[in-house]
Parts: structure tokens; C-alpha cells; sequence
């Protein structure tokens, strides 16, 4: 039999190599669940699978669009290709969040309750591996399949450049958008699975929170709205829960923050002015007013932007509100849509609360240095006895 | 030869239960040390609590002169963990496996490679290096168990019932690797309730119950120092009343505690002295003209040691004078 080495095979340990050794460990848990996870030829197979279903998806929403066009629904034919380019661009972007949202919570709402489940974690745990690099290199092993497919997808995408319509910054912003919102939902999941013991239950109580985030907040919105009163003069006017929901409420939906970005696409083509309306109808920003005793009092707010002095007529468009012309004194935009009002404070929500989410998960792993959440009474640690 | 492992008062409550009352256990390099205990004697959360996977709610435990409390990090490098109830990882190699762990110890690649052909070796896989580790059988996972935590080459292995689940080939498998890991200078603590096996293996042993330590030293010094209640039987060439006098006789000695006679006519003795103290109750019997036949010793081993030692209500037969064993209040 072999003799082990002799010499000590370990590098000594230092202080300033603390990041090392957590990329170190990211990276030993990423080698590792990617070989489980692409091993043989299913990964490439699914993946295959997905761009046919996205591609054709795509080639039949360019297809509806023009149809509508050569028969005179959709508007001037001059106009159909801007037209078919955004169709395209809203339709791909609304399912790839669709798709990011569910998909990536449920990969990392098992990545720790199933290692504990295994009884895995704690051969984990005993390595100096730190906790950190645990959580960390759990949930980027577990998103990197989703981002393959956001990459994948990058090319298909980059097909609405033919038919115009479209900026590359839309694209750029409707990426940047997917790709938190992976993070943000990806560090829920996975702590969900590093508090909840069981896979079943971490998944289940993952769902019901993406359902929530996804469908809860509009459900929440649109009460608010429906609650709210207009008076003659089509101002906004408080109802009994006050004037309007509270705006982090429509942050934190990553569907509103996709909304916002079509919302930009521009305001002529139906597409873009549909998603805008949706948002001033469900996040109404600067556009009430509230006429107190003293006067017409504009409502501050983080959604405040500046309102041309006249609106465009009979288009209906996210910061160019019912009342608009109450507020004179506001300087004019000089051109092109108010943007960016929503889905920048989305992507700034979403990444402090991954950043909260994982550092959470890192105190339900780790197994001796754990927050005392109440003195004298020591929490029982999460790799039971 | 120096305290590798080292631990002070050692206890551990979970909510109203005391798993651990006040371990304090001192193991020596290059030791196998055996943890023997009924099941929830608190080997477990002992062995854990090394292992830095709990906090002791009180006293201290050092590995390597490293606190396991203060130190976590570099006790985790000196120490190699393999837990009673393990799994392993499903679509993964044999090979792949250790090279996960090898990582996680961040071991260059190079010396990966080596590390991991020595270990297969070692504990006899090597001709499985590429099969996927959920096909292996039982014993095999163990001694890939047994590999992965030793990937780092650790000074400590703290092997929590690594005989449990394995058939009785691949236990003798595994006592040989023990054996030759303990040759490499390896200090092994491990834990079982299955007691020849660590009566074979071990150099020394410490009997725990109820959270506590009641008997710790080499196996043969703690065989020696509760040795109070040995079972002496003798066999006379008497029947009938002389047999029942002869009983008398015995029992009216300081040493014999209790004098029992058997069906088959074999008189039993619970004996409280030594060695030498049994040679004089001898030579006192035969001067005085019984007619003995035999006068042994009834084989002790460690499980009835153990079995004596932990059964909570019954009393020893007496206590010895000296290395009393503290008995759980």
C-alpha cells in the first residue's frame, strides 16, 4: 500500500488570504456541481430544446404582428417593422423573466437542505471551506444554468435589431434586469433552504414567495388603486389607505421592472405605450395631486419626474399624468419618454436584498458561529445532533 | 508523548438535556482511543463538538493545543472528521469525490493528483477510481469516507461508529486500515458500542454514560481497576452438604462478597480482591483439605466491564480502593 506524503501538503495559512481562499472554496463547490449537473449530454440537450422553443416563439409573435399589419389593424404598414422589432422584444423579455422567475428559486431551494438531507453538509462544514464561499459558490453553481440560457439566448434577441424599433440599450436594460432578478430570487431560495431543514418544504415555502413577489404586489396595487377616488377634476385623491400604495411595492416585482424597460422603448409604438399605462395606472408617480386647503401641493415621491407642460393628446403615457397640467411651474422635458423611474430602483432593491438574503444564509450554515438572536439562550445550531 | 486532544469539563445542553455532563477526556499522539458508550451517552455530540460542527455550552476542548472554539478554522486543517450517519454525492466519481474535497483544502493541483492515487491505494480503491460513488457498497463508501477526511494528511481522526452498517469482512477490512493508519502516526479517537472491536483495536478507552466519563486509561489498566466485581468459579470434588459448607466456608471470607451454588455444582464467587488476593484464597482452600478441581477467573472482557460500569441500577459489587470510577449521581 502507499505511504501518504510525508510532507504536509497544505499551504500555511495567512490572514491576507482570506479572499483567496473564498474564491478558492466558490470555486471548488462550482467544479463540483457543475460536473454533476452538465455531466453527459442532458444539460446541452435541454438547452437545445429551450432556444427552439424561444426561437419559434419569436419567429410566431413576428408572424401575429405582421399579419395584423398587411391587414391594416396594427396601424400605417410604413410602421409594421419598428412594430414587429418591439413585438418581439416584449414578448422574449416577458418570458425570459417568467422563466428566470421560477426557475431560478426553484434550483437553489434545494442547494442546502438537500446536502443536509444527504447528510453531506457536514463533511462540508468539518473542510475550512468557509460559509460564505458555501453559500456563495451554492448559489452561482445553481444560477449558472439559468445564465446560460439568459446567454443563449443573447443571439435570438439580437434578431429585433433587424426589424428596428428597438435601442441596444432597451436589450442592455432588459438583461441587466434578468440577471438581478436571478441573483435576488436565486439568494431567496437558497435561503430558504439553508432555514428550512426539508427540500420539500424550502421548495414549496420558495414558490409561494416568488408568487408573492410576482403576482401578490399587483394584486396589492391594484387594490390600493381601486381604493383611491379621483375628484372632478380627475386629481388623485386620498382614500382610506391614503393615495397610492407604497412604491416599493411595485419595486420589488421584477415583472413592473420589465414593464418599466418596455415602458422606454418608445412611447409612438403600442407595445411601449401598453406597459406604460400599466405602470401610471398601478404606480401612479407624480401625476396626483393632492388639492389640500392651501392649494395644489405636487407629491413628493422617489417616482417624481419632470412633466412637459403639455401632454401629448390622446396617448396615455408613464409620467405624463391625468393632471398634469395643474403643474405648470415644472420645467419641460425637452424630449423623449421619462424612463428609467422604476426598474433602476428594482435592480438597486433587488441587490440589497440578495446581499441581506445571503449573508442570512450564511449564518444558517455555518455551524458554531451563529447569531445569538436571544442572549442566555443558545439557538440550536442547524447540523442537529 | 504529548495530549493531542484535550478536553476540560466539557458539557452541551440542548433544551433541558444534558447530552454531555463534564467530559474531560486526554488523548495521547499516536493513540487509537475508543469511545465506548450505550447509544446517547453523548459520544456523538462529544465527537462533534471536536469536530467544531457544535458549541460546547460549557468547558473547553483543544485539538493540537488549538481551541476548538476560538480556533475552528485551524482545528478544521489538523483534524479529520468521518461522522456516524454520512452521505455521498450522487453523480459523482470515486476520484472526483476526493478531488472535491482535496479542493475544499485547497491543495494544489499537482499534489491533488498525488494525494488522491495514494488514497485509493490506501484504502483499497483504486481499481474503483472511476466508478460513480453511489455504486459502491457499504464497506466502500466507508473507506472512501475514511479517505476523503484524510485528503489533507490531518495529525487527529475523529471517526464517529465507522464500523456500524458493515458486514464482519469488511470491519476486519477496516481495523486493518486503522491499524496501518495508526502506524503513519495517525492519533485516531473513535466511537462504537460494539466492544471487541475496540477491545482488539484500541490502546485505550474511556466508558462514557449518561454525559459522562466513568472509566478512562489503557484497556488493560481499566480492566484491572474494575476488576471488583470478578466472577470466581470452583469446582470441588464434594456433593451435597459437604458442597453447601464448602459454600459456607467461602463465604465467610473478607474478600468474597457473595457465594452462590449452581446446579451443576459449581460454586460462584463474587470476588472484590485481585489477583493476589485470589492465589491466597486459593492456597487458604487447599491447606485447608477442599478437594479443588478448578478455580478460574469467569472470562471478563470489556463488554461485561461495560455492561457492569454503565448499567445504571446496579451497584457494584464493591468499590475498589483505588481509580474508583465516578458513578453517575
Amino acid at each position: 500500500m502507499a505511504e501518504l506524503t510525508a510532507t504536509p501538503v497544505l499551504p500555511p495559512v495567512r490572514r491576507f488570504s482570506m479572499f483567496a481562499r473564498t474564491v478558492g472554496g466558490v470555486a471548488a463547490i462550482g467544479v463540483k456541481e457543475l460536473r454533476g449537473r452538465m455531466r453527459g449530454r442532458r444539460a446541452f440537450i435541454i438547452l437545445t430544446i429551450y432556444l427552439l422553443l424561444l426561437g419559434g416563439f419569436a419567429l410566431m409573435v413576428e408572424k401575429i404582428v405582421e399579419a395584423n399589419y398587411q391587414f391594416g389593424f396594427g396601424g400605417v404598414q410604413a410602421q409594421a417593422s419598428p412594430a414587429i422589432g418591439q413585438a418581439i422584444f416584449t414578448a422574449l423579455l416577458m418570458l425570459m423573466t417568467l422563466q428566470v422567475v421560477f426557475l431560478a428559486p426553484s434550483s437553489t431551494a434545494g442547494a442546502i437542505s438537500l446536502e443536509r438531507e444527504k447528510q453531506t453538509l457536514e463533511l462540508l462544514v468539518t473542510t475550512p471551506i468557509s460559509s460564505l464561499a458555501i453559500v456563495i459558490g451554492k448559489l452561482l453553481s445553481a444560477l449558472i444554468y439559468v445564465f446560460l440560457l439568459i446567454a443563449a439566448s443573447v443571439p435570438l434577441m439580437a434578431a429585433v435589431f433587424v426589424f428596428g424599433g428597438v435601442a441596444p440599450e432597451d436589450v442592455i436594460r432588459g438583461y441587466v434586469v434578468l440577471i438581478v432578478t436571478a441573483i435576488g430570487l436565486g439568494s431567496f431560495g437558497l435561503l430558504c433552504s439553508s432555514v428550512v431543514k426539508r427540500t420539500t418544504a424550502a421548495t414549496a415555502i420558495t414558490i409561494f414567495g416568488v408568487l408573492a413577489i410576482s403576482i401578490g404586489t399587483i394584486f396589492v396595487l391594484a387594490f390600493w388603486q381601486a381604493m383611491a377616488s379621483f375628484d372632478q377634476n380627475g386629481n388623485r385623491r386620498p382614500g382610506p389607505l391614503g393615495i397610492r400604495a407604497p412604491t416599493p411595492v411595485a419595486w420589488i416585482n421584477p415583472f413592473m421592472a420589465q414593464a418599466d424597460v418596455l415602458c422606454g422603448i418608445g412611447s409612438d409604438a403600442s407595445f411601449g405605450g401598453m406597459w406604460c399605462s400599466l405602470i401610471s395606472g398601478l404606480v401612479p408617480s407624480n401625476d396626483g395631486v393632492i388639492v389640500t386647503d392651501g392649494g395644489p401641493v405636487p407629491i413628493p415621491g422617489p417616482i417624481l419626474q419632470p412633466v412637459p407642460a403639455v401632454p401629448e393628446k390622446g396617448v396615455l403615457q408613464f409620467g405624463r399624468g391625468i393632471a398634469a397640467a395643474d403643474v405648470a411651474a415644472v420645467p419641460p422635458q425637452p424630449f423623449g419618454v421619462p424612463r428609467d423611474g422604476l426598474w433602476t430602483r428594482s435592480v438597486a432593491l433587488w441587490l440589497g436584498l440578495s446581499a441581506l438574503f445571503l449573508i442570512l444564509s450564511v449564518q444558517a450554515v455555518s455551524p458554531t458561529r451563529r447569531w445569538r438572536l436571544r442572549r442566555g439562550r443558545r439557538t440550536t445550531p442547524s447540523v442537529g445532533p | 508523548m504529548t495530549d493531542i486532544v484535550r478536553t476540560e469539563g466539557l458539557v452541551k445542553r440542548y433544551d433541558g438535556t444534558l447530552a454531555v455532563a463534564g467530559v474531560d477526556l486526554v488523548v495521547q499522539q499516536g493513540e487509537i482511543f475508543g469511545l465506548v458508550g450505550p447509544n446517547g451517552a453523548g459520544k456523538t455530540t462529544t465527537l462533534r463538538i471536536l469536530a467544531t460542527l457544535l458549541e460546547p455550552s460549557a468547558g473547553t476542548a483543544e485539538i493540537a493545543g488549538l481551541s476548538v472554539t476560538r480556533n475552528p478554522d485551524q482545528v478544521r486543517r489538523v483534524l479529520g472528521f468521518m461522522p456516524d450517519a454520512f452521505g455521498v454525492y450522487d453523480d459523482m466519481k470515486v476520484w472526483e469525490y476526493l478531488d472535491f474535497f482535496a479542493r475544499c483544502y485547497a491543495i494544489p493541483p499537482a499534489a491533488r493528483r498525488r494525494v488522491i492515487g495514494d488514497l485509493l491505494e490506501l484504502v483499497d480503491l483504486a481499481d474503483k477510481r472511476e466508478a460513480y460513488v453511489q455504486t459502491l457498497s457499504r464497506g466502500m463508501q466507508q473507506r472512501l469516507c475514511l479517505a476523503h477526511a484524510l485528503v489533507h494528511d490531518p495529525q487527529v481522526l475523529l471517526l464517529d461508529e465507522p464500523a456500524s452498517g458493515l458486514d464482519p469482512r469488511a470491519r476486519v477490512e477496516l481495523r486493518e486500515l486503522l491499524r496501518e493508519l495508526r502506524s503513519m502516526g495517525k492519533t485516531i479517537l473513535i466511537s462504537s458500542h460494539i466492544l471487541p472491536e475496540l477491545e482488539e483495536l484500541c490502546t485505550s478507552v474511556a466508558i462514557v454514560d449518561r454525559g459522562q466519563v466513568l472509566a478512562q486509561g489503557r484497556v488493560a489498566e481499566i480492566e484491572r481497576r474494575l476488576r471488583f466485581g470478578a466472577v470466581l468459579r470452583v469446582r470441588l470434588l464434594l456433593e451435597g452438604a459437604d458442597l453447601e459448607s464448602a459454600r459456607d466456608r467461602f463465604a465467610g471470607d473478607p474478600d468474597v462478597a457473595s457465594a452462590a451454588l449452581l446446579e451443576d455444582g459449581t460454586i460462584e464467587l463474587g470476588f472484590r480482591g485481585d489477583d493476589a488476593a485470589s492465589a491466597r484464597l486459593l492456597a487458604a482452600s487447599v491447606a485447608a483439605g477442599l478437594p479443588i478441581v478448578s478455580f478460574a477467573r469467569a472470562a471478563s472482557d470489556l463488554e461485561e466491564l461495560f455492561l457492569q460500569v454503565t448499567s445504571g441500577d446496579r451497584e457494584p459489587v464493591a468499590t475498589a480502593s483505588e481509580g474508583a470510577p465516578r458513578w453517575p449521581s
